[in-house]
């Protein structure tokens, strides 16, 4: 039963992240291509921003890393 | 590194003005810079003559650049030297009739492919109708009329076909056939005293129709049907007979198109020139900038060609701001692609750090710990090999490889280090252990080296800062400089709480924190403790090239697992490579991304100051316009 709770809460914590992260890529993709159209120099900047968001979802990987290696007992 | 750049002064009597911008135009170094007003001083316009000159080149110019779209003319082509106004009258003409020609051949061109794709689509109904339509031709009471409905009016058909035969009974008869596309093809048959008015039932039926083309649109069917099958026989050969009449002209013409274009280019850059040139009526002066080491090149150049009467001298530093210099990347041959990781930015202003070389250690090196695979390393070492013997010289292609050279010689030593060999490949066919830790279990180990790369990553960025902003803004640059101290001191003191380090450190590294703290809020502002803390924030990013690395060798695992899990060897085999090579793209590209990413978000932050010019020299120019990308161009 335990194993079952840590194995959903890193699941939850890496799927709330995941949605987050895809949420905010969505937005600042479709601004970035508009963008893009119309000045192709921003492409760094650009790629930037579209990068950014995917923090939350790596944070989120190593949250659920952390649960299952800490309260799952492994490594 | 950010070359250093001289601003000079090219002064001279008034006479040798134009000998002295023709030496300039041909030492091809010196980016000029605005003629200052002064009173008595003003730019040196063109004459009236050589305004209207200039007018007629500009026009010269599109032409010859829309011939050379037109004729498919690539390369570049050394420009004459010396024209004359002859020579530039030649090439004009020859500019004006070639594009005239070409436009020509274009248009016949277009309409070739047009009159083909009409022809083919109503091919297979007209081939299908043709036996119906003569015999239709052999009575002289009947006349038949094709008709092409879009796909969104076919609802409409059979209204009119009810119309159509209570109207005119057994009289008329209506074949219909699906085109490509979905459209339908109708042939009408009824009686000619009939046909003047199927216009009008057409429209009263609301039929949406798509016209025969023009050319065979008034001629009976019976005509219209075989000379229709027999253009498309000969439309190729027309279009072929077009395509090699372009080719000769561009094989007989291009080359003398090029110079021309080189050479009006040249003149054109001369004349604008002018309007950089201060001049008064005995003397001029030309500004401009340069490298700092070809300043003896260009007096050598202007005492030779124009004698010593035409000086060069060196504008003080205090007379100019860093602000208006152009800014030229200089970097050794090893770190020269990585510019183009810069080059997605606005450049660095001058007097600033020229990010590259650090970018050409730190980006191959996180990209390596990402992958961090012998196996994968190999693979992207001979797809960069492949890539670089196959891509243009000085194409993005090239660089690109170039870049990839080192990432895939770092992501075999750290493939080596993490005992990965295509996944466990390498520990399950020859036991290869890992060296320092295995990424597949020891998550914390490979945490601790990311964060630990990130520590050194901003701190770097943070000095670098300093360094940037200690002449103009010591303020700040002592903010950067305590912010890089209080990172350090921060994971000293979590290092030691948690007695990774010595604990006795834990205390002093406290103090000194509260010590730094007031003199970090006295440099910055009132704002500096949330910047630390998005700072300390920054160093944690760096956690992605543990996560990102952990995914990647967990997918390698899997593939690896893939060769036992299906009942058949073979197909298991399969399944592997194919999953090896999806986390082999996926593992090039995502790692790329995030390195990019630290360096611009992390890194760049904390001392890049963009806003840099380019630096554009006045010399000659040789580069034709790109051709047109065409689907009739050969």
């Amino acid at each position: 039963m335990n194993m079952m709770w840590i194995v959903l809460s890193a699941a939850g914590v890496m799927s709330v992240a995941a949605l987050a992260t895809a949420w905010a890529q969505s937005k600042i993709g479709s601004a970035g291509a508009a963008a893009l159209a119309e000045k192709p120099e921003l492409a760094g900047t650009i790629i930037v921003l579209v990068a950014i968001p995917e923090t939350m979802v790596i944070l989120g990987f190593i949250v659920a890393v952390l649960i299952l290696l800490r309260a799952g007992g492994g490594a | 590194m950010i070359i250093p750049m001289a601003r000079v002064r090219v002064l001279g009597p008034r006479d040798r003005f134009d000998d002295a911008l023709q030496a300039v135009q041909d030492f091809g170094q010196l980016q000029l810079a605005e003629a200052r007003s002064r009173a008595g001083v003003q730019s040196a316009h063109l004459d009236p003559r050589a305004e209207r000159r200039r007018a007629q080149l500009m026009r010269a110019l599109d032409e010859t650049d829309e011939a050379l779209r037109a004729l498919a003319v690539a390369g570049t082509g050394p420009a004459q030297r010396n024209a004359t106004v002859q020579d530039f009258a030649r090439w004009a003409r020859l500019a004006n009739h070639t594009a005239r020609e070409a436009r020509a051949l274009r248009s016949r061109e277009t309409a070739l492919d047009e009159e083909r794709a009409l022809v083919t689509r109503y091919r297979d109904f007209l081939s299908a109708v043709l036996p119906a339509v003569r015999r239709v031709a052999d009575t002289p009471r009947l006349t038949s009329h094709a008709v092409v409905v879009p796909e969104s009016g076919r609802a409409t058909v059979d209204t009119l076909a009810k119309a159509l035969r209570d109207q005119l009974g057994a009289e008329f008869s209506m074949t219909t056939r699906e085109l490509a596309g979905g459209d339908l093809a109708i042939l009408l048959v009824l009686p000619r005293e009939f046909s003047a008015k199927l216009d009008a039932r057409l429209a009263e039926a609301r039929v949406p129709e798509v016209p025969l083309p023009a050319a065979y649109r008034d001629m009976p069917l019976e005509q219209a049907v075989p000379r229709m099958l027999a253009r498309l026989v000969d439309i190729p050969a027309e279009v072929e007979a077009c395509r090699a009449e372009r080719r000769e002209m561009a094989r007989a013409r291009g080359p003398e198109l090029r110079a021309a274009r080189a050479a009006i280019e040249d003149w054109l850059a001369a004349a604008s020139a002018h309007e950089h040139t201060a001049v008064t009526p005995h003397a001029f002066a030309i500004e401009g900038w340069l490298p700092e080491r070809s300043v003896p090149g260009l007096t050598r150049r202007i005492s030779a060609a124009v004698g010593p009467t035409v000086v060069v001298e060196t504008v003080a530093r205090e007379d100019w701001g860093a602000q208006d210099a152009p800014v030229v990347l200089s970097n050794p041959r090893l770190f020269r692609p990585f510019e183009a990781v810069i080059g997605l930015l606005p450049l660095p202003r001058y007097g600033t750090i020229d990010p590259t070389p650090f970018v050409a250690v730190f980006f191959p090196l996180m990209f390596g710990m990402m992958l961090g695979d012998a196996g994968y390393g190999v693979l992207l070492a001979g797809l960069a090999l492949l890539v670089h013997a196959r891509a243009r010289p000085g194409s993005l292609l090239q660089t690109a490889a170039r870049i990839a050279g080192p990432c895939a010689a770092f992501t075999i030593i750290f493939g080596v280090l993490y005992g990965e060999y295509f996944g466990d490949l390498g520990l399950r066919l020859f036991g290869l252990h890992p060296i320092i830790f295995d990424r597949e279990r020891a998550v914390f180990a490979a945490l601790a080296a990311a964060v630990g790369l990130g520590v050194v990553h901003v701190v770097l960025g943070l000095v670098l800062g300093a360094i940037t902003s200690y002449r103009k803004e010591p303020k700040h640059a002592l903010g950067s400089g305590v912010s890089a101290l209080m990172v350090l001191l921060v994971v000293a003191a979590l290092l030691a709480a948690f007695e990774v380090l010595p604990s006795r450190l834990f205390t002093p590294a406290v103090v000194v924190l509260l010590i730094a703290f007031p003199v970090l809020v006295f440099a910055e502002g009132l704002i500096a403790p949330v910047e630390l803390l998005a700072t300390l924030g920054n160093v944690l990013s760096y956690a992605r090239i543990m996560a990102i690395g952990t995914a990647s060798v967990m997918l390698a695992v899997v593939a690896n697992q893939m060769a036992g899990a299906v009942g058949s060897t073979v197909v298991g085999l399969v399944f592997a490579l194919l999953f090896h090579l999806v986390n082999f793209a996926i593992g090039v590209f995502s790692p790329a991304i995030h390195a990019f990413r630290l360096h611009y978000v992390e890194f760049f932050g904390k001392f890049y100051s963009p806003g840099g010019q380019p630096y554009t020299p006045f010399g000659h120019r040789f580069a034709p316009p790109a051709p047109e990308t065409s689907r009739t161009s050969s």
